[in-house]
């Protein structure tokens, strides 16, 4: 694997050098940033003549609107985060680059334990407590657009909760998830982990369903930046593309690293989480909090030959019919021709076959969700319109709102 | 007079900054509660103006403040490029963002980012390079020579000498440079 590492004044003498010798690239506190910090810290993209300089981040706003100022070359990122930018939802419209997936699945919604007292334990009993109780739960999630948000809303419509109407939703920064959980102001939340398994492990809440229950392998956080660092350092891009590439297939190389992995998130300057609420879940090992154990095959993976790599443009364009469901776009885009240009196929296919690693012919891919429709990418449209619980904004938008409950 | 929500949640002092926009005549809120209470606060307060550290946690709950009151009569928007790319640039430098009501003309935000400006105490260390760009190409040499030594201690070839270097840095904590040193110190004290 580390061809390139025998040759690496090819790159720097070549004309394929990167235009910039050092990057900053943002991150937030999850596991899931894995995949950045290994590429970082262990010298994965040095060997191209570039250096990643790490930034956590304490919100996702303030990391997009250092993406689009400039501030950062490049971040972690939600896909959701990524499409609101490109269309404008929530502030001022950018020209915005997906270069490849991070990782797919590794998000959970998990409830407090006053409801597993109560005995609202399963999607049934949370249903029922709903519908038939006065007070609204509340319930958090990460971003107004962002993918928890997307995640909470399609689990609790799958289950025939309408997530704007029967429930509260705000917005809390993950790392402060299990906090406030713990304080009593939220009933719930959806979260990238580790801080599901945090809430789970100090027994202040449960998980009630893994993202991956709602799309086994669905698409997360991507490689995200501006359209115009593309175009200005399309090798640099294309180099930071191959050193996260060679750092997620590093991770999955066998269980030691995976575990080696966890212990690095763990440090203060990354996740800043004990090691225990990272390791089981990276490895597949899940606790629900109700006394159920289970090796989950479709955990976090950051890599699985390049399949969760790809940048699929079925997975952006999944995200634009969900803004358009829940009325945070009034009309339709053009779901093809903006993913189109926002997932950078064409870079992301010259990083993977420098190294050897297969990209597949065609860029739709066909997964089925927990409601039993299958999404394909080949009526967008369509789809959109197809679900029984909505807020589609033709007439009236309606977004979460609870200042407007009182 | 614009009446300004100032959002206290981080570490940063905003207490000069809240007396000197006081001292520059405007009607100051200064919110020290639940960042997650925000929502509700800004409907009981309705400021013209909503000043908070870039660098808190607390803007994803703004966005949600945005997105809510989009479609009310007063929406709440973000001060952006499109209003004064100039001011909008100095107020990211200084490490505050604004938020306003739409509406509102970017010269009479003009004063109260001059204010804020002049008195936020931006943390530089926050932004601080993590390398030097000039450090690179050594340590790439440092990190080959470390790993050549690790090849002859342990008779391995070159993938597994990465590997057993990385692991052994991930599960330290530290990055590949920091290991790749001390195999060379050890080397030169067994050599």
């Amino acid at each position: 694997m580390n061809d390139t590492l025998n040759t690496p004044l090819a790159w720097v003498n070549g004309s394929d050098a990167p235009e910039l010798n050092s990057i900053d690239v943002g991150f937030m506190a999850l596991t899931d940033s894995a995949s950045l910090i290994v590429a970082a810290t262990q010298g994965f993209a040095q060997p191209y003549g570039l250096n990643i300089n790490l930034q956590r981040q304490p919100s996702w706003a303030g990391l997009r609107d250092k993406l689009v100022s400039g501030e950062l070359h490049a971040a972690h990122s939600l896909y959701g985060l990524v499409y609101a930018a490109q269309l404008g939802i929530g502030g001022p419209a950018k020209d915005m680059a997906v270069l490849m997936g991070l990782n797919q699945n590794g998000q959970s919604i998990n409830l407090s334990s006053t409801l597993q007292n109560q005995g609202v334990i399963t999607p049934e009993a949370l249903d029922r407590r709903t519908h038939q109780s006065g007070t609204k739960l509340t319930f958090a999630q990460t971003l107004p657009t962002g993918n928890h948000a997307m995640w909470l809303y399609y689990w609790l419509a799958s289950q025939g909760v309408h997530p704007l109407e029967d429930v509260d939703s705000v917005v809390v920064p993950p790392p402060q998830m299990v906090e406030h959980l713990k304080a009593q102001r939220i009933d719930g939340f959806c979260v990238g982990e580790p801080w599901g398994a945090s809430a789970v492990n100090q027994h202040l809440g449960f998980t009630l369903a893994t993202s991956q229950t709602i799309w086994p392998d669905h698409p997360e956080k991507v490689l995200g930046c501006t359209l115009e660092f593309v175009q200005q350092y399309p090798n640099t891009a294309r180099v930071l593309i191959m050193a996260v590439l060679e750092a997620s297939r590093f991770i999955e190389e066998s269980l030691d690293n995976r575990r080696s992995t966890a212990q690095m998130l763990s440090g203060c300057e990354y996740v800043n989480a004990p090691v225990e609420d990272i390791e089981a879940r990276l490895l597949g090992e899940y606790s629900d909090g109700l006394g159920n154990h289970w090796q989950d095959h479709h955990a976090v993976s950051f890599h699985r030959k390049g399949e969760v790599n790809m940048p699929w443009l079925s997975d952006g364009m999944w995200f634009m019919t969900q803004f358009r469901r829940w009325g945070l776009l009034r009309e339709d885009p053009d779901y093809l021709g903006v993913a189109s240009q926002v997932q950078q196929l064409a870079l992301y296919r010259r990083a993977a076959e420098a190294l050897d690693i297969k990209v597949p012919a065609t860029a739709l891919r066909s997964s089925q969700l927990i409601d039993g429709k299958v999404w394909d990418g080949s009526d967008p449209v369509g789809y959109a319109r197809s679900f029984k619980l909505h807020a589609l904004a033709d007439a009236e938008p309606v977004v979460a709102d609870p200042v407007a409950d009182e | 007079m614009l009446r300004i929500l100032l959002i206290n949640d981080t570490p940063k002092k905003v207490g000069r900054l809240k007396a000197a926009l006081i001292e520059a005549g405007f009607e100051v809120i200064d919110e020290s509660g639940l960042i997650i209470d925000l929502p509700e606060r800004v409907q009981a307060v309705r400021p013209d103006v909503i000043l908070i550290d870039t660098e808190s946690p607390g803007r994803d709950v703004m966005e949600q403040v945005v997105l809510v009151t989009r479609d009310l009569p007063r929406p709440i928007v973000m001060f952006t490029d499109e209003h004064d790319p100039g001011v909008m640039r100095q107020a990211i430098k200084s490490g505050v963002s604004a938020y306003i009501v739409e509406g509102i003309h970017a010269q009479r935000l003009q004063p109260i980012l001059d204010v804020a400006m002049a008195r936020f105490e931006s943390d530089q260390d926050l932004r601080a390079q993590l390398h030097a760009r000039d450090q690179q190409l050594a340590e790439r040499k440092r990190i080959e020579t470390a790993k050549g030594l690790l090849m002859k201690m342990k008779n391995c070839n070159e993938e597994e000498a990465y590997t057993l270097m990385r692991r052994q840095a991930m599960s330290r904590q530290q990055k590949l440079i920091q290991v790749a040193e001390q195999i060379i110190a050890m080397s030169e004290l067994l050599g």
